[in-house]
């Protein structure tokens, strides 16, 4: 088992309840290949440094999975082709920060 | 006038061995500012850092200006495209 870091990007205009479901996809996911989602921040609305698919924002969501790598190879197909998705990056970590990022919405 | 070319040659010699010296007295290297005890954390999330590390126009600074040792920018360099993978910074400036 590993430890992963994943970030993901949707797009802003979305409702509450398709980022919502989203995240429940990764969930089941997660689930289905005997992962867990340790840790969740929430970055919010923030504006991009370049645009991505004529966004000129993107809402951020970061999650630290254990799991093997299958879990991040399912996740990432997923993800590759669900067009509320914009971008998404993961990354194996030896072990999770306790503290939360300075990214994280703090309004 | 012969003898005084010589004695200039001479002069010059002498003088140039000595401020060649006298350099590598006067410069004296700055340490790494992310290295140390109370060094900083490299992380792709900690954009405040990552800026300082970056030319106006987005290009990543070279170390002999930023004085960083050779392992810290390598690691810098990594985080910083991770950062641009994200949107987070740019990979091109204005």
């Amino acid at each position: 088992m590993n430890f992963y870091e994943h970030t993901y990007i949707t797009s802003p205009e979305l409702s509450f309840q398709e980022t919502d479901s989203v995240r429940k996809k990764i969930t089941d996911i997660l689930e289905k290949n005997d992962g867990k989602i340790l840790k969740e921040e929430d970055w919010g609305i923030r504006s991009l440094a370049y645009p991505i698919k004529k966004n000129s924002k993107g809402k951020y969501s970061n999650i630290y999975i254990e799991g093997n790598n299958k879990v991040i190879k399912e996740i990432e197909l997923f993800e590759r082709y669900d067009e509320r998705v914009m971008k998404f990056l993961s990354i194996k970590i030896k072990k999770i920060p306790e503290e939360s990022s300075e990214l994280v919405k703090t309004s | 006038m012969m003898k005084r070319k010589k004695d200039k040659k001479k002069f010059n010699k002498s003088g140039g061995a000595n401020s060649l010296f006298n350099k590598t007295n006067q410069r004296q290297s700055k340490s790494c500012p992310l290295s140390g005890k109370n060094a900083p954390e490299i992380n792709y999330k900690n954009l405040k850092l990552l800026k300082k590390y970056v030319s106006d126009t987005a290009k990543i600074l070279p170390s002999r200006i930023t004085n960083v040792s050779l392992g810290k920018q390598r690691a810098l360099s990594k985080e910083i495209k991770k950062a641009r993978v994200l949107a987070l910074m740019p990979y091109v400036g204005n």
